[in-house]
């Protein structure tokens, strides 16, 4: 089966310290302002004492269907084979069409280089046999990252075991991260 | 959410339908009004490739690395309005330039033969009225396909070719009614303003129409119009589009039509509501531009 790289965020599992944020921006000199990744919040839920708050990371879906790629003039934003979406930035012309196309506004104009810019997945740590910066930091391991169609990896064991949802589905994009909410009291051995 | 594209994009929206609604009105003038029509003719082929040269300035200036903009033409991405689109300009503003010339006056027409220079200003005539209504209405595409709820009304590529050819008829109609030179006649202005009003009848119907499906759509479509009729673009929209933009103009022009006001009136009268008519189009792209990417799916 042919790779398909995506990400398994355990919301249940993020305390919101915003070290992937600070990882990613190491690792991928990102422009101080401006971001690759996020936590969101979903603000105070219920009543004292009984009160809530989830946190839900993200960062670039690398779709299925990804309208940033379909947008490009210029066929700057690519695709690749294993499913990670890119953007060449020798052919990127900065009109910000695909930031516009994002529903999940994972692209930004990079006020340095004038290009779009996003998550790459860390493809020069994946090349080297790393996982991506925020996925190696994640202290409560609420991030994991890797290959969908492997029934070996740790991303396709959790979601055959917990219940998972995507966002903004009905939207046709086929994003490739996929949410687990409930409790997950150990992490799965694998890839 | 913040705003990624912002007012210099709104100004080419604007710009490049006044240009290919003004080629339109000038095209058609020639094949189907002849001599009698020479003037607003040849208004619209003179006004025809400023606004859009223009407004690509413009969007020059909006790209984040406009020295690589040559890569626009470099390929022909076919899922990417914008990469069609960009083609579509491109030789629209090269064959305006053209059509141009060949209305010049005589004595500015130093390449050519007189006849022969006709004979192309009417083969041109026939022919970039396609190119002009690709121009006016890729753009309606190329929202489309940026995955906003906004943006995903099916009517906007028709929204906006009807305005483009309302704001240039009204471009056609404000620069010959205000010129001391070559003045369109009353016959002239009479039959192009019939024609606007015509047109903003029917942009009224495609926005109410437009309204009417987006209200009755997801969640978040419907939000996406409520940002419009009754949120934060509601000033804009009732009292800039419907208002100034729309039924101001549209009951000058029907009043002047119908002859309610007297000679002295006419002209003044002809002038203002086409400028009305110029205001409303350009915010009618402002607020699609800005109402589209302040509103979000959920």
């Amino acid at each position: 089966m042919t790779v398909r790289m995506g990400f398994v965020i355990i919301t249940s599992r993020c305390i919101d310290c915003d070290a992937c944020m600070v990882a990613c921006r190491a690792e991928n000199d990102v422009p101080i302002g401006k971001t690759r990744n996020w936590v969101k919040s979903s603000g105070v839920q219920g009543e004292f004492p009984k009160v809530k708050e989830v946190f839900q990371p993200g960062n670039c879906m690398h779709c299925e269907h990804p309208p940033c790629v379909s947008v490009c003039p210029t066929g700057a934003s690519q695709k690749r084979a294993d499913g990670i979406v890119i953007v060449e930035n020798s052919k990127c012309i900065g009109c910000k069409y695909c930031i516009t196309a994002c529903p999940y506004d994972a692209r930004f104009a990079n006020p340095e280089t004038g290009k779009a810019d996003k998550c790459t997945f860390c493809l020069q740590r994946l090349e080297q046999g790393l996982k991506p910066a925020c996925v190696q930091t994640c202290l409560g391991k609420s991030r994991h990252a890797g290959d969908l169609n492997d029934p070996e990896s740790v991303v396709a064991k959790l979601i055959a075991k917990y219940p998972s949802r995507q966002l903004l589905t009905y939207v046709g994009t086929g994003p490739n991260i996929y949410y687990i909410d409930e409790v997950v009291p150990e992490i799965p051995e694998g890839k | 959410m913040e705003i990624t594209w912002g007012l210099l994009i709104v100004i080419y929206l604007f710009t490049a339908g006044v240009s290919a609604g003004a080629m339109i009105t000038s095209n058609l003038t020639l094949l189907l009004g002849g001599k009698d029509f020479e003037r607003v003719g040849r208004w619209g082929a003179l006004i025809s490739p400023f606004p859009i040269s223009f407004g690509l300035g413009v969007l020059l200036l909006d790209l984040g690395s406009p020295f690589n903009f040559y890569r626009l033409f470099m390929t022909l991405q076919v899922r990417s309005p914008m990469s069609y689109g960009s083609w579509a300009i491109l030789f629209f503003t090269l064959l305006s330039v053209v059509y141009l010339y060949l209305w010049l006056p005589q004595k500015l027409q130093i390449v050519g033969e007189a006849k022969a220079l006709e004979q192309w200003k009417r083969r041109l005539a026939k022919i970039i009225p396609f190119l002009s209504v690709g121009v006016a209405s890729y753009t309606g595409l190329l929202l489309n396909a940026a995955a906003r709820p906004l943006w995903a009304a099916p009517l906007l590529p028709v929204l906006f070719l009807v305005s483009a050819l309302s704001t240039g008829v009204a471009a056609v109609i404000f620069v010959s009614a205000i010129t001391p030179w070559q003045r369109a006649r009353q016959g002239e202005l009479h039959l192009l303003t019939k024609v606007d009003a015509l047109l903003i009848a029917l942009e009224c119907f495609i926005l109410l129409a437009m309204i009417v499906m987006g209200r009755l759509s997801s969640l978040s479509v419907a939000a996406a119009f409520g940002s419009m009729i009754y949120g934060q673009f509601a000033f804009i929209f009732w009292i800039l589009i419907v208002g100034l933009g729309l039924l101001v103009p549209f009951s000058l022009e029907y009043m002047e039509l119908k002859e309610k006001f007297s000679v002295r009136w006419t002209l003044p009268v002809t002038i203002g509501s086409s400028f009305l008519v110029l205001f409303g189009g350009f915010f009618v792209r402002y607020i699609i531009t800005y109402a589209g990417q302040l509103t979000r799916w959920f």
